[in-house]
C-alpha cells in the first residue's frame, strides 16, 4: 500500500462517489435523440446512468466499510495473507525514478527524435541510473559496467527499431 | 469420436517444420517471460500480439496460445528457485515448491511442475474438445436478454472471485471497466459518448493500449518498486531430472482431479490461473493422507497447484471461444487478438469455422509438448534466465509497452492511453483492487450496453423476458445469490447455520494479472 488501507479505501470511495455522481448526471443530460424517434429504451444515456448508480452505491458501502472496519491494514475478513508482497515495503525512490525515466521517454524523447536514438538514451539512462554503483566504488571500476549498459542500449535499441520498422512494416514515432 | 477424430486432423495439419519452429520459439520466449518475475502471461501475449500483426492468421495464433502456455508454465521456475512467483498463477506453487528447493530437491520439484502442468493441460484440452461445441450449440440460443446476464455474470463472478477478501473491490474494478467501454461511439445510434472533448476518444479506448498499460507499465512500476528476489544456490539441485514415475502415479487421482477442478475454474468468466490454483491446491490439501505436509515441501501439493493452474488455460478457451467471454486476463487478450486477426469468437463459431475449435485444442497440445520438452531439459538454462537484472530487462519492456500498442494503430494517443492505464493500474493493484475484473469489463461493455437496449427495444420496455426466459432466469438468480452471498453478514449467518460450507478461496498473492 501507498498509504495505510483505510485512508487509501476512504480517500478511493469519495473519488469513485464523485465519478459515478457524474456518470449518473453525464447519462442523464446526455442527448435522448428525439428527433431520430428512437425508442426511449434504447437512449443512449440508459447505461451510463446504471453505471452511475452501481458506482455510488459500491462507493458509499466502501466508505462504510471502512469507517467500520477497526483494522488498518486490512478489511475485516480479508483472507490475504501476512507474507502477501502488498505488505512488503516498496522503494518510492524507485518508484518515483522509474515514473519520471518513462513518462521522459514517452512524452518528452519519443517523437523528438528518431526511435532508435530515442529508445537507446532511454535504455541506457534507466540502466544505468538503477546499477549506478555505490560511492566506493573506484571510477575505473564504474565504466566498464557502463559501457555493457551502453552496448546492451545500443543492440536492444537498434533491434526494437529495425523489427517494428523493416520487420512490421511500422512508421516508427 | 468425431471429436478426437477432428483432433487428430488438426494436429497432423500442425505439424510441419515450419509450424513446430514457431511453437518451439513462442513456448521458450512464453517460459521466459513466466519465469522472470515481473513478466507475466496476460502482458507476454499482449506484447507478442503485436509482433503478430504479419503473420498469417492461424501462425499468429499459434505463437499466442504457446505464449500463453509456456508462460503459466515457466511461473513455476521462479517460484521454485527463488520463491516469487514468475507468474500469479505460481503464487501456490511456490509454498510447496521453494521449501522443497531448500531441501535440495530443487530438480525432483521443476520436474514434477512440469509433468503436472502438462497433464493438467491435457485434461483441460480433453474437456475443450468435448466441451466447446455443445456449448456453442446452447450458446446459439442466446439473445438480447441471455447476452446481458451473460456480461453481467461474467463481471460480477470475476469481480467476486478475484476481489479476495474483498468482493467490493472486485466490483468496483469491473464498474470502472464498464465505465471505460462507455467512452466513444456506441454501437446501436452511433452517439459519441463521454469524449470529454478529445476527438482520439470518439472511437473509444482501445483495449490492447489499456490492457499493456494496466497489464505492463503497472508491472514495471511494480517490480521496480518492489525489493530484489534472491536466487538459491542451486549448483548442486538444479540439474536436469525427469519426474519421478513413482510419485506421478502415486498423485494420478490429484492430477486428474486438480486438472477438472482448473478447467472448470477456468470456465468461470474472468477468473483466472491463479485461482485455478488455489482452488486444486485448496481441494488437494483437504483431501491429502498427509496435509500436515501442505506448505513444508509437500510434493502432492506442488503437483496439485501446477495441475490446477495449467487446466485453466483450456478452461479459460472455452468460453473465450465460444461466447466471446474470456475465462481469465490472458484469454481476454486472445480474443482481441484473434479479432485482430479477423476471426469472430462467439456462438457462430462452430458454423462459420467448425474445425477452429480443434486446431486451437490441437496447438494446445503442441504447446503441451513444448513444455514437457523444454521443461525437462532445459533446467539450467531457465537459471540463468532468473539472473537477468530488472534493471536491463524492464526497460526493454517498457519500450515494447510503448511501441507495441502504437504500431496497431500508429497513433501517439494510444501511448498516452498506455501510460494512463499503467498508472492507474499501479495504483488500484496496491490498493487490492484485481485487474481483471477491470478488463473483463472493457471487453464486456459494449455487448453488456448493446444487450439491454437492444432487448428493451424488442420487448417495448418490458423488463420481464429478462426474468421469464429460461436461460435469463437462471442467469439472474445465480448473480443475485453470489452478490447476496458476498455480503460478509449474509456470509458469516449462513457458516453459522451450515458448519460444514466451505470458505472463500484464498486469494492470489498477487492476482491482478496472470
Amino acid at each position: 500500500m501507498l498509504v495505510d488501507s483505510r485512508t487509501a479505501d476512504r480517500l478511493t470511495g469519495m473519488v469513485l462517489l464523485m465519478l459515478g455522481i457524474a456518470m449518473l448526471a453525464g447519462g442523464y443530460t446526455m442527448d435522448r435523440l428525439e428527433i431520430r424517434q428512437i425508442h426511449p429504451a434504447s437512449i443512449p444515456g440508459l447505461v451510463p446512468m446504471g453505471l452511475g448508480l452501481a458506482m455510488i452505491i459500491c462507493s458509499v458501502l466502501l466508505l462504510v466499510s471502512t469507517a467500520s472496519t477497526t483494522d488498518t491494514s486490512l478489511p475485516e475478513d480479508s483472507a490475504v495473507s501476512e507474507d502477501s508482497e502488498k505488505t512488503q515495503p516498496g522503494s518510492f525512490k524507485n518508484l518515483a525514478l522509474t515514473i519520471v525515466l518513462c513518462l521522459a521517454y514517452a512524452g518528452g524523447l519519443l517523437g523528438k527524435m528518431p526511435f532508435a536514438v530515442a529508445t537507446g538514451i532511454f535504455i541506457f539512462m534507466f540502466s544505468a541510473v538503477f546499477s549506478w554503483p555505490e560511492k566506493s566504488v573506484p571510477v575505473r571500476a564504474r565504466i566498464k559496467p557502463l559501457l555493457l549498459i551502453a552496448l546492451f542500449a545500443v543492440v536492444f535499441a537498434v533491434g526494437i527499431s529495425t523489427l517494428f520498422q523493416y520487420g512490421f512494416l511500422v512508421r516508427l514515432p | 469420436m468425431h471429436a478426437l477424430q477432428s483432433l487428430a486432423e488438426a494436429l497432423i495439419s500442425l505439424c510441419t517444420p515450419m509450424s513446430l519452429l514457431h511453437v518451439a520459439w513462442a513456448t521458450l520466449l512464453g517460459i521466459f517471460v513466466g519465469s522472470l518475475p515481473g513478466l507475466t502471461a496476460t502482458m507476454g501475449v499482449a506484447l507478442l500480439t503485436t509482433l503478430t500483426y504479419t503473420l498469417d492468421k492461424d501462425t499468429a495464433i499459434l505463437v499466442l496460445i504457446c505464449m500463453y502456455v509456456g508462460a503459466i508454465y515457466g511461473g513455476s521456475r521462479s517460484a521454485i528457485l527463488l520463491n516469487i512467483p514468475g507468474t500469479p498463477a505460481s503464487a501456490a506453487t511456490a509454498l510447496d515448491g521453494f521449501p522443497l528447493a531448500q531441501r535440495g530437491e530443487a530438480a525432483n520439484a521443476m520436474a514434477l511442475a512440469t509433468a503436472g502442468s502438462a497433464l493438467g493441460t491435457l485434461v483441460g484440452i480433453v474437456m475443450l474438445v468435448l466441451l466447446a461445441p455443445p456449448l456453442a450449440e446452447v450458446a446459439l440460443n442466446f439473445g438480447s436478454f441471455e447476452f446481458f446476464w451473460l456480461a453481467l455474470f461474467g463481471i460480477v463472478i470475476s469481480g467476486q472471485l478475484t476481489g479476495g477478501g474483498s468482493p467490493l473491490k472486485g466490483y468496483i474494478a469491473g464498474l470502472l471497466g464498464l465505465m471505460v467501454a462507455m467512452i466513444g461511439s456506441e454501437g446501436i445510434h452511433a452517439h459519441v459518448r463521454f469524449n470529454l472533448g478529445l476527438r482520439d476518444l470518439n472511437g473509444g479506448v482501445a483495449l490492447i493500449p489499456a490492457m499493456v498499460g494496466a497489464f505492463g507499465f503497472a508491472e514495471v512500476l511494480t517490480v521496480m518498486w518492489r525489493p530484489k528476489g534472491e536466487l538459491l544456490d542451486t549448483k548442486k539441485s538444479a540439474t536436469s531430472a525427469l519426474p519421478r514415475m513413482l510419485d506421478l502415479w502415486r498423485y494420478k487421482f490429484t492430477i486428474v482431479r486438480s486438472g477438472i477442478i482448473g478447467t472448470i475454474v477456468g470456465i468461470i468468466p474472468g477468473v483466472g490461473e491463479d485461482i485455478g490454483a488455489w482452488s486444486s491446491y485448496a481441494v488437494a490439501k483437504k483431501l491429502s493422507k498427509h496435509p500436515e505436509l501442505y506448505g513444508k515441501g509437500s510434493t502432492e501439493g506442488l503437483t496439485a497447484a501446477e495441475t490446477g493452474n495449467s487446466a485453466v488455460v483450456p478452461g479459460a478457451l472455452i468460453p473465450a471461444l465460444t461466447l466471446a467471454v474470456p475465462g481469465s486476463a490472458p484469454a481476454a487478450v486472445l480474443i482481441a487478438a484473434l479479432f485482430i486477426h479477423g476471426i469472430r469468437p462467439g456462438p457462430m463459431i462452430m458454423i462459420e469455422q467448425p474445425d477452429f475449435i480443434y486446431s486451437i485444442a490441437a496447438m494446445l497440445v503442441l504447446a503441451t509438448l513444448a513444455i514437457a520438452v523444454f521443461g525437462l531439459s532445459l533446467t539450467r538454462l531457465f537459471i540463468k534466465i532468473l539472473k537477468v537484472p530488472r534493471e536491463l530487462l524492464m526497460p526493454v519492456v517498457f519500450t515494447l509497452c510503448v511501441i507495441g500498442p502504437y504500431a496497431l494503430t500508429q497513433r501517439v494517443f494510444d501511448i498516452w492511453v498506455m501510460l494512463f492505464f499503467g498508472l492507474i493500474g499501479f495504483v488500484l493493484r496496491r490498493m487490492d483492487y484485481p485487474m481483471a475484473p477491470l478488463v473483463l469489463g472493457i471487453i464486456l461493455g459494449t455487448l453488456l450496453d448493446k444487450s439491454l437496449r437492444r432487448g428493451l427495444t424488442l420487448s417495448n420496455g418490458d423488463l420481464s423476458p429478462f426474468f421469464t426466459r429460461p436461460i435469463s432466469a437462471s442467469f439472474a438468480a445465480i448473480i443475485f445469490l453470489s452478490i447476496v452471498l458476498s455480503i460478509p453478514a449474509v456470509r458469516r449467518a449462513l457458516f453459522r447455520i451450515i458448519p460444514g460450507l466451505p470458505g472463500p478461496v484464498k486469494p492470489s498473492v498477487t492476482e491482478e494479472q496472470s
